[in-house]
């Protein structure tokens, strides 16, 4: 068990190292020169440039400055954003919270409905229920969620007027200090009337958009994982036994179909992340997705390569996290290899 | 008759692939395929959506970069103002919507196929080399893959966007680089589970050459995954390029591709919705028809994906 850990954990540090030099290499690629976009179009004398050039480190050989970039990212600096003049991982820290809030909600979302409809979609094989859930997935799974966003945005927000159209609070009725990051967390905290209430409402369209694939994913996967159970002899012998369908379906079948569906939950993490780089830009939610493409419209290339990283990063820490949770809820992983 | 005689005669392979060709598999394929009936009914739909690319120039009623200046955000023509001229109505540029969505068919599906085929061939040779050198290479073929899943699909798309500047063809650069671990992986698993089977035995015993053993011996037999993955490809592909055209990191105007009609659209939200609407439907049926023929193609060749 621990042997299989340790091996699941050391074979991430060349994925690390390797993420390092590309990242290196990409940004090298960019065409613009860092130091122009500094200084912006008054120009500047040669004797500064070349001031400039040296703080930036971008006169010392190339293996230099990927050792020097190693050596910073070891020490946890992921460089200094041209726009804002702030360090890339306090500002990769303060907007992440809430694009974890965002995803949070929306994989609870896929989850509390995807679970349940698949389930009963297995149970009922062929039924119109059946048939409904698997062309509204099939939709779902082929939606275009930047699209999706705007007509949600038009007809939920626009016509009908039901929620926002953008943002995390309303910020002329409420404000605090951010304590967790977390919307949600911090207006319960903040013990403002309606503030939690409001930090909902915000979040009830995002959340919906950035769900709709994943919930789609979960959907098709818990019905096929439950369709594959349900045909096993342990479920056919807790029929016989006159267990009723609840108990039958749900402790016997259900908690083993789930494995599959474990697996899809960290596998949806990276497509999240993409899908909150659409979701954010749609609903001008203020976290990472939105910083990225910022930073690209700002040319700050500093930022988008911290970022590219640090996200990366996330995505191989959570499979990571999610395999050794696999290891422990499924043994044959574990000592099969 | 005497060149047939060789042909049957002639060992292995041949007989392969006259096997593979015969009429036989094709009907059997074809038979569990029209049992699907969402697959058929994508496959109606893809095959109308085909037929609009390649007679684009024939039926669209106007060029789909000619701006009508005096007929700037005219409505479809079944709402008041409408005009049988332009019968989805124009855009904020006066252009008209029908034809843009026409010739933008012909833009999504040859981003769509384009990016299958090279992941596909580039995806086919790496796995087959990763899986039969099993040395440095596989493990560092391996490595990139690992790497490339890593980053988040449109995050590594528009940093490989942000690289090479935005345009069509580096959209597809882009989105091919993201997808191709899948094939890669794809084929190095069944590679290797095909390897150790009698018949690969039996050809290298035989003495069979090392690129004879790979493309004749190993990869007809890893086929249908493959297929099935590459039409579910095509459609991700679509997908894929449509988001960076919305972010503006795509083709760029006046190209009619749907993700990048939606690019400006947000403040037509209140006042023209149909501008909203129409690229983003065109994106979505489209996509289902592919993704519902792809399932059918999954249900019938390779029976152990099966979905049941």
């Amino acid at each position: 068990m621990l042997a299989y850990f340790l091996r699941r954990i050391l074979l991430t540090i060349p994925t690390f190292v390797a993420l390092m030099f590309a990242t290196f290499v990409a940004i090298r690629l960019v065409p613009g020169d860092p130091v122009e976009v500094r200084v912006g179009e008054h120009g500047i004398s040669p004797e500064r440039l070349a001031e400039f050039r040296h703080e930036l480190g971008l006169d010392l050989p190339v293996w230099k400055q990927f050792l020097a970039y190693v050596w910073q990212l070891l020490h946890g600096d992921f460089g200094t954003s041209v726009a804002t003049q702030q360090k890339v991982l306090s500002e990769f820290l303060t907007l992440f919270p809430a694009t974890l809030e965002l995803s949070f909600f929306a994989m609870m979302l896929a989850l509390l409905i995807g679970v349940p409809a698949g389930a009963v979609a297995a149970v009922k094989r062929g039924s119109y229920f059946d048939q409904a859930l698997m062309s509204v997935a099939t939709i779902g799974y082929s939606m275009p969620i930047f699209w999706w966003g705007l007509l949600l945005i038009m007809f939920v927000a626009v016509n009908l007027g039901l929620t926002p159209v953008s943002g995390r609070i309303d910020l002329i009725r409420f404000y605090f200090e951010p304590v967790t990051g977390f919307m949600t967390v911090d207006a319960l905290l903040s013990g403002q009337d309606g503030a939690f209430l409001d930090a909902l409402h915000h979040l009830v369209l995002p959340a919906i958009v950035l769900g709709t694939v994943p919930l789609a994913v979960v959907a098709r996967m818990t019905r096929s994982s439950m369709l594959e159970v349900l045909s096993e002899d342990y479920v056919r012998t807790a029929r016989a036994k006159g267990l009723s369908p609840t108990r039958v379906f749900g402790l016997h079948a259900l908690r083993n179909a789930l494995l599959p569906v474990v697996t899809v939950i960290g596998l949806s993490i990276s497509g999240l992340l993409a899908g909150a780089v659409l979701t954010e830009t749609i609903f001008s939610w203020p976290g990472v997705g939105k910083w990225l493409i910022d930073s690209i419209s700002r040319r700050d290339y500093p930022a988008l390569q911290g970022g590219v990283m640090l996200v990366s990063m996330v995505v191989i820490t959570v499979n990571v996290i999610v395999d050794l949770l696999y290891g422990v809820i499924n043994p044959r992983i574990r000592h099969g290899r | 008759m005497g060149a047939d005689l060789t042909t049957a005669l002639a060992p292995d392979d041949d007989v392969a692939i006259a096997v593979l060709a015969a009429p036989t598999p094709f009907a059997a394929f074809w038979a569990a395929f029209r049992e699907n009936r969402g697959a058929v009914f994508g496959l109606s739909i893809l095959a109308l959506v085909v037929a609009m690319a390649l007679l684009a120039n024939l039926i669209a009623p106007h060029s789909p970069i000619e701006q009508f200046r005096d007929a700037v955000k005219t409505p479809p023509v079944w709402e008041a103002g409408g005009s049988w001229k332009f019968i989805l109505g124009t855009d904020g540029a006066g252009r008209d919507m029908l034809s843009r969505l026409i010739f933008g068919a012909r833009v999504s599906l040859f981003i769509g196929v384009s990016v299958m085929s090279v992941s596909f061939v580039i995806g086919v040779l790496l796995g087959l080399v990763s899986a039969m050198s099993g040395s440095i290479a596989d493990v560092v073929i391996t490595r990139v893959m690992d790497l490339i899943m890593a980053v988040p699909s449109l995050v590594l798309a528009i940093l490989v966007v942000a690289i090479l500047g935005p345009s069509l063809t580096n959209t597809i650069v882009a989105v091919t680089i993201v997808y191709l671990p899948r094939y890669v992986r794809l084929m190095r698993a069944s590679a290797l589970g095909e390897l150790n089977k009698d018949y690969v035995t039996a050809a290298r015993v035989a003495g069979v050459n090392l690129l004879r053993l790979m493309f004749v011996t190993i990869l007809p037999n890893c086929l249908a995954p493959l297929i099935v993955q590459a039409a579910l490809g095509v459609s991700d592909a679509i997908l894929e390029a449509a988001a960076l055209g919305f972010l503006g990191l795509g083709a760029q105007p006046p190209t009619p591709e749907w993700g990048s009609m939606l690019a400006d659209s947000r403040e037509f939200i209140r006042s023209n919705p149909w501008i909203v609407t129409f690229p983003g439907l065109a994106i979505l049926v489209t996509v289902v028809a592919i993704n519902l023929t792809g399932d059918g193609l999954r249900d019938a060749l390779d029976p152990k994906m099966r979905r049941s």
